[in-house]
C-alpha cells in the first residue's frame, strides 16, 4: 500500500508538474453553427437539454466530417402541437464536410439534411452502418419523431425513417447502433427521457423560476429496434424486456462486460437508478445494475445520470462504467470485478475530489496521452442557467474536465480551455488524423468547440478500423486487445452523440503491438508485430 | 389555549358559591350552561349590590365562558377593587387581558395565581424572552406533549437566541464571536462565500475559537470544496483533540477525496471517542471498505443496523453490506443484504440522488 500511494503521489506530482495542456482550443474553420435551444421564461425542460454532435466519416475520404443536431425555435408560451420552425435554416441540423486544410465545408443542403420536420426538436445522434453498404448512416433523435437517414454513398442521404419504422416518439436523447443478437446487422436503442410535452409543462424552483427535476414528470421506457436486415427494423422493446423497465433515461453505452459474447447495454438515468441491461443472448435483456453493483452509488442512493461510457479504465480486460452527474454527486465509476460484479469506485479512482462539484454530460474515455491508460474528458454545466443564484458555490458554465489516468487514478490537468462553457455533448476521435485524440463538444446556444490534442511527447499510438465480413461491416461490439489494453468497437456512448468508429490505442514507448480482436460473430484474430503510429484497417476473416 | 384553561376553572367552580337569590340563580343557569341567563342573573345581583364582590366576579366569569374577553375585563377589575385577595379573579382577568392584547397588564395578576402557562405567553407577547423559556420549559415538565406550548417554546427560544445574538453584533460588532453569529445566519441562507467571509474574518481575531475551524469546513464541504474542509477540519482537531464531531468531519473529507486510509484512522478515532454514532460507524464501514479491511467493514455496518434498524442509514448499511459480500462471492448473502434493503426502500422511500 505504501508503495502504490508513493507511486501515485509521484506520479500525481508529475501530472500537476506538466505545466502544458492536452488540448489548444481551435477555431473550427467553416462552422458557423450555433445550437439554438431558444430558453424562454417557460422553462421547457427540453430547452436545457440538447444537443449531439458526430464526428464521422461519411463519404470515406479519410477525413472525420462533422454533423450537429440543432434544438429549434420555441414559442413563448408553446402548445401541442409544438412547431419548432424548423424550416429556417437557422434551426436546421448541419453537416460539415472536412476538408483537406483541416477547414470545414457546410454540405448541409446538398447532402438533403436541411429542414428537419417542425415537429421535431433536436436531441443527439447516432453513428452506424445499418445496411452494411460501406456508407455510415445517421439517426437523430428529438423530442418528437426520430429520423434515419440513410447514406447513399455519393454525398447525400435520404430519410428513410417510415420504410425502416424507426420513428418512435415522445422525448427521445441518446441512441446508439449495436448488433445485439451478433446477426451482422446492427440493430438499434434509443434512450427516452420522459412522458412530457409542453401542455405539461412544470415550472419549479419557487421565486427562482427553475427547470423542474426530472422526477416530477412520469418516467417512459427506451426503445430497441431490431434489424431485419432488409432496410427495416421491428420494433423488440416488449419482446426483449427492454420496456419491462421505465425510466428517466438520457445516455446509454454498450459493451459485454460479462464476456459471454453478447453486447449488452447500460442506460444512464437522471435521479433515479441506473439500468444495466444483460443480454441473455436469446433476444432477451433482463435489467440487472442493483444485483451486479451498477445501479446506486456505494450509499444506495440514485444518480443523475447523464452521460455515460463503457470501457476499460483499468486495463484489466474488463469493461467498467462512467456516468456524468450533478453535483453533490459524484462522477459514478462501476469498476467490473469480473463474475458480473460491479463496485461503485468513484472514490479510489481520483473522481471524488474531481466532480463533486460539477455536472458532466458528454464523457470519453480515450487515451489523449497515448500513454497506455485512457483518460477522462467530460463536458460540463449544470442543467439550471440560473443556479448561480441559487447556490452562489455553483457555476452554470464549466471548463472541460481533463483528467489523466495514472494507472488507475484520475488527476486533473489543464484542459486548454479558458473560457468557462455551457457544454453538453462531447464526441472524440482523430480529426487531423495526426494520431492524437480530439475532442469536440457542443454548448447551449452557443458555437460548438473543438480541443485539438496539442500531440505533446514521443507516445506511440495505433488506429484500427475494423472491417467486419460475417459481423457487421464497422465491427461493432469487437472486443480489441492491443499490448494489453482492451477496447469494445463503438461509436456510440458519451451523451446524445456519436464518436469516431476507428479504435485508438495508445501505446507509450512501444514500437510494436499485439493486436487481438474478438469479433462479434464469435471469431478470434490475432496480429503480432504491428508497427505503431498507423492506421490500420483489419478485416474479419472467412469471407470476402 | 385561554379557553383550554378557563373551562377547567369553570369546571371546578361550578356550585361553590353562597350569594344572594340572583346570584344563586346565575350560578343555577352555569349549571344547565345557559351562558345568557347567568350574566342576565349575575348583572342583576351586581345592580342590587354593587358591593357583591361575588357577582361581579361571577358576570365577569359568565362573560369568559361566553368567550366575550372584553366585557369580562371590567367586572372582573370591580372584583378585585371590593376583594383585591380573590385568586380566581385574578387568574381569570389575566386571562382576559391576555386574550385581548393586554399582555403587560395580564402579568401581575398570572404572577400572583402561578398560571405559568398563561403568564410564559405574555412574557413572550411583551419580550420577556428568558422568562418565558423558563415558564415553557416548566409547564412542559409537567404537559410533555402539548402542541401548543412546544410551539410557544420553540418560538421563545428563537426570539431569545436572536434577541441574543442582535445584542451582541450590536455591542461587538468587530468581535470574532460576531462575526461567527453573521456566518452562521450566511450558511443557514446558504450564501457560502458570505459564511466564508465571516468565519475567515472571526479566525482572523481569534484564532484558537473552539468551533470555528469546524464550522468553516462545513461551509467547504457543503460547496464541495474537500481540500479545503480537510485544512479546517484538521485545524479542529488539533484545537479540540478530544471532539468526536472534529474527527468524524475530517475523517468523512478525506473520504470524499479518496484519502481512504487516513480517514480510516480518524473515523476509527472519533469512533474511539464518541462510540455509537452511527453515521461515524457507517462512513468508518465505507473507509475500512476502501482499505480492504472488510471485517472491520461488515462490522461496522452491522452495527449502525443493530443501531438504527429502520432508517435511511440502516438501509445504506445494508446496501454496503450487499456491496461487501457481492464482492468477496457470497452472493446469497449478498442477495439477503439487497432485499433488506429494498424491503427498507420500500417503506422509507425510493433512492434518491444527493
Amino acid at each position: 500500500m505504501v508503495r502504490q500511494l508513493t507511486r501515485r503521489n509521484f506520479l500525481g506530482f508529475a501530472a500537476l508538474a506538466a505545466t502544458a495542456p492536452i488540448f489548444e482550443v481551435k477555431p473550427l474553420r467553416g462552422v458557423d453553427f450555433i445550437l439554438q435551444n431558444s430558453p424562454t421564461p417557460q422553462k421547457y425542460l427540453i430547452e436545457t437539454m440538447p444537443g449531439g454532435v458526430a464526428l464521422f466519416d461519411y463519404n470515406n475520404d479519410g477525413l472525420l466530417d462533422l454533423f450537429f443536431v440543432n434544438g429549434g425555435r420555441i414559442a413563448n408560451p408553446l402548445h401541442v402541437p409544438e412547431k419548432f420552425d424548423r424550416g429556417n435554416s437557422k434551426y436546421w441540423n448541419r453537416l460539415y464536410r472536412q476538408n483537406r486544410d483541416g477547414s470545414f465545408s457546410d454540405v448541409t443542403e446538398a447532402a438533403g439534411l436541411a429542414a428537419a420536420d417542425n415537429g421535431n426538436y433536436g436531441m443527439g445522434v447516432a453513428v452506424g452502418d445499418y445496411d452494411n453498404d460501406g456508407y455510415p448512416d445517421l439517426y437523430v433523435t428529438s423530442y418528437g419523431k426520430n429520423v434515419l437517414y440513410h447514406n447513399n454513398g455519393d454525398g447525400t442521404f435520404t430519410d428513410v425513417t417510415t420504410k425502416a419504422g424507426v420513428a418512435a416518439a415522445g422525448w427521445s436523447v441518446s441512441a446508439g447502433f449495436f448488433d445485439y443478437d451478433n446477426d451482422g446487422h446492427l440493430d438499434l436503442f434509443v434512450t427516452r427521457y420522459m412522458d412530457w410535452d409542453s401542455d405539461h409543462n412544470k415550472i419549479c424552483g419557487g421565486d427562482w423560476h427553475t427547470y423542474c427535476p426530472p422526477g416530477v414528470f412520469p418516467a417512459t421506457t427506451c426503445v430497441l429496434y431490431h434489424n431485419r436486415g432488409d432496410g427495416t427494423f421491428e420494433d423488440v422493446s416488449e419482446r426483449s424486456g427492454i420496456a419491462v423497465k421505465k425510466g428517466r433515461a438520457l445516455g446509454v453505452s454498450f459493451a459485454d462486460y460479462d464476456a459471454d459474447g453478447f453486447t449488452d447495454i447500460f442506460v444512464a438515468n437522471d435521479g433515479m437508478q441506473q439500468y444495466l441491461f444483460r443480454n441473455n443472448g436469446d433476444g432477451t435483456f433482463r435489467e440487472c445494475a442493483l444485483e451486479s453493483g451498477a445501479g446506486l452509488t456505494s450509499d444506495g442512493k440514485g444518480l443523475s445520470g447523464m452521460g455515460t461510457v463503457f470501457q476499460d479504465y483499468d486495463n484489466d480486460g474488463r469493461p467498467d462504467i462512467l456516468v456524468t452527474e450533478l453535483p453533490r454527486e459524484l462522477y459514478a465509476l462501476y469498476h467490473n470485478d469480473g463474475q458480473s460484479a460491479f463496485s461503485y469506485q468513484s472514490l479510489e479512482s481520483g473522481l471524488g475530489a474531481l466532480t463533486s462539484g460539477s455536472s458532466g454530460w458528454g464523457i470519453g474515455l480515450e487515451d489523449f496521452d497515448n500513454d497506455g491508460w485512457k483518460d477522462l474528458f467530460v463536458a460540463q454545466s449544470h442543467v439550471l442557467d440560473n443556479v448561480e443564484k441559487i447556490d452562489a458555490s455553483l457555476r452554470y458554465k464549466e471548463l472541460p474536465l481533463v483528467a489523466l489516468n495514472h494507472h488507475g487514478h484520475f488527476d486533473r490537468v489543464d484542459s486548454g480551455a479558458t473560457s468557462p462553457l455551457a457544454g453538453r455533448g462531447a464526441a472524440f476521435g482523430d480529426i487531423n488524423n495526426d494520431g492524437w485524440m480530439d475532442a469536440v463538444i457542443t454548448t447551449l446556444g452557443g458555437p460548438p468547440v473543438l480541443l485539438l490534442n496539442r500531440a505533446g511527447g514521443s507516445n506511440h499510438w495505433l488506429s484500427i478500423a475494423l472491417r467486419g465480413t460475417h459481423s457487421n461491416r464497422d465491427g461493432y461490439g469487437a472486443r480489441v486487445q492491443v499490448n494489453g489494453q482492451t477496447r469494445f468497437a463503438t461509436s456510440a456512448g458519451s451523451y446524445a452523440c456519436a464518436s469516431d468508429k476507428r479504435v485508438h490505442f495508445g501505446l507509450g514507448s512501444a514500437e510494436k503491438a499485439t493486436i487481438e480482436i474478438l469479433w462479434p460473430s464469435g471469431q478470434k484474430q490475432v496480429l503480432n508485430d504491428v508497427r505503431s503510429d498507423q492506421f490500420l484497417e483489419v478485416r474479419e476473416p472467412g469471407r470476402s | 389555549m385561554i379557553a383550554l384553561l378557563l373551562f377547567g376553572w369553570l369546571a371546578g367552580q361550578a356550585g361553590a358559591s353562597n350569594a344572594a337569590q340572583h346570584l344563586q340563580a346565575g350560578l343555577n343557569a352555569r349549571n344547565q350552561h345557559q351562558v345568557d341567563v347567568e350574566i342576565a342573573e349575575f348583572r342583576k345581583a351586581t345592580e342590587l349590590d354593587p358591593r357583591l364582590a361575588d357577582g361581579f366576579f361571577n358576570l365577569g366569569a359568565a362573560f369568559m365562558e361566553k368567550r366575550d374577553y372584553g366585557a369580562a375585563i371590567a367586572p372582573l377589575k370591580r372584583a378585585l377593587e371590593l376583594s383585591p385577595d380573590l385568586p380566581a379573579a385574578h387568574q381569570l382577568l389575566g386571562y382576559a387581558l391576555l386574550a385581548e392584547g393586554y399582555a403587560a397588564e395580564a402579568i401581575p395578576h398570572l404572577e400572583k395565581v402561578g398560571a405559568q402557562d398563561a403568564l410564559a405567553i405574555a412574557q413572550l407577547e411583551t419580550g420577556q424572552l428568558s422568562d418565558a423559556v423558563v415558564n415553557f420549559n416548566a409547564v412542559l415538565a409537567k404537559r410533555p406533549d402539548d402542541p401548543d406550548l412546544l410551539y410557544y417554546l420553540g418560538h421563545a427560544s428563537g426570539l431569545l437566541s436572536k434577541s441574543a445574538i442582535d445584542a451582541l453584533i450590536s455591542a461587538h460588532p468587530d468581535s470574532a464571536r460576531a462575526h461567527e453569529a453573521l456566518a452562521e445566519n450566511y450558511f443557514v441562507l446558504r450564501q457560502m462565500p458570505q459564511a466564508e467571509k465571516e468565519y475567515q474574518e472571526a479566525l482572523r481575531i481569534r484564532p484558537d475559537l473552539p468551533g470555528l475551524h469546524l464550522e468553516l469546513g462545513q461551509v467547504y464541504a457543503n460547496s464541495a470544496q474537500w481540500p479545503k474542509a480537510e485544512q479546517e477540519f484538521r485545524a479542529e482537531t488539533k484545537l479540540q483533540p478530544g471532539k468526536a464531531e472534529a474527527a468524524y468531519r475530517l475523517g468523512a473529507a478525506l473520504l470524499q477525496q479518496g484519502k481512504a486510509q487516513e480517514a480510516f484512522v480518524e473515523l476509527k478515532h472519533a469512533n474511539d471517542l464518541k462510540p455509537d454514532m452511527p453515521e461515524t460507524l457507517y462512513s468508518f464501514g465505507k473507509a475500512a471498505s476502501l482499505t480492504g479491511d472488510a471485517a472491520t467493514a461488515e462490522k461496522s455496518w452491522i452495527r449502525v443496523i443493530e443501531l438504527e434498524k429502520d432508517t435511511s442509514l440502516a438501509a445504506q448499511a445494508h446496501f454496503g453490506l450487499a456491496g461487501l459480500y457481492r464482492k468477496q462471492g457470497k452472493t446469497d448473502r449478498a442477495q439477503h443484504e439487497m432485499q433488506e434493503f429494498q424491503k427498507l426502500q420500500s417503506t422509507i422511500g425510493p433512492p434518491r440522488s444527493e
